[in-house]
């Protein structure tokens, strides 16, 4: 791909960052917060998408899967202590 | 050449994508009307740019995104499926 593109990209991609941030800082509920870190992870995942393809390096998209599973599993527990008041209970 | 044009458009399409998810998230007014903007931005948002790495041409990259989109795939749904059900059997007396 041109460089440029991906330039343009990764910029599009922050400022999709900022726009994910004023969710999260506008969320009047708990379950609204949940649901703004899992959309921001979602954009994170993208960023490094696009920033593995500028630098033409695999290793950033493995930081992505790790992160997708992370925020699989902290959205998971943290919708079951919104139900249940507690990860185990 | 083909293939420039190929990754270029589908990372314009994913980003534009998650730009609609998320007006989409700002203006809804209810978590319920919320998941569906979400669900595009953490579903094919997420995919299509990740589809974009044929046109690096790396292997490592290639291997390594279509590993994400299989577990994207499986995860997304996932995520806003709970979000869904803890919105629908909250409490009602806490905030």
């Amino acid at each position: 791909m041109p460089e440029v593109v991906v330039d343009i990209a990764a910029g599009w991609a922050t400022l999709l960052l900022f726009g994910g941030g004023l969710l999260l800082l506008r969320a009047p509920d708990t379950l609204h917060r949940v649901l703004a870190l899992d959309v921001l992870v979602a954009i994170v995942i993208i960023l490094l998408t696009i920033l593995s393809y500028l630098r033409d390096v695999s290793y950033y998209i493995d930081a992505a899967l790790a992160l997708a599973l992370l925020a699989l599993t902290s959205t998971l527990v943290a919708a079951r202590y919104v139900t249940r008041g507690g990860p185990f209970s | 050449m083909i293939l420039d044009v190929v990754g270029a458009a589908l990372l314009g399409v994913g980003l534009l994508l998650a730009t609609i998810g998320l007006i989409g998230l700002l203006r809804m007014p209810d978590i319920f009307h919320q998941l569906h903007p979400a669900g595009l931005v953490t579903g094919p948002a997420v995919i299509v740019v990740l589809l974009a790495c044929v046109a690096t041409g790396s292997a490592e990259i290639i291997t390594s995104a279509v590993l994400v989109i299989l577990f994207v795939l499986i995860t997304s749904p996932l995520s806003t499926h709970a979000i869904a059900q803890a919105a629908l059997r909250r409490p009602r007396s806490r905030p």
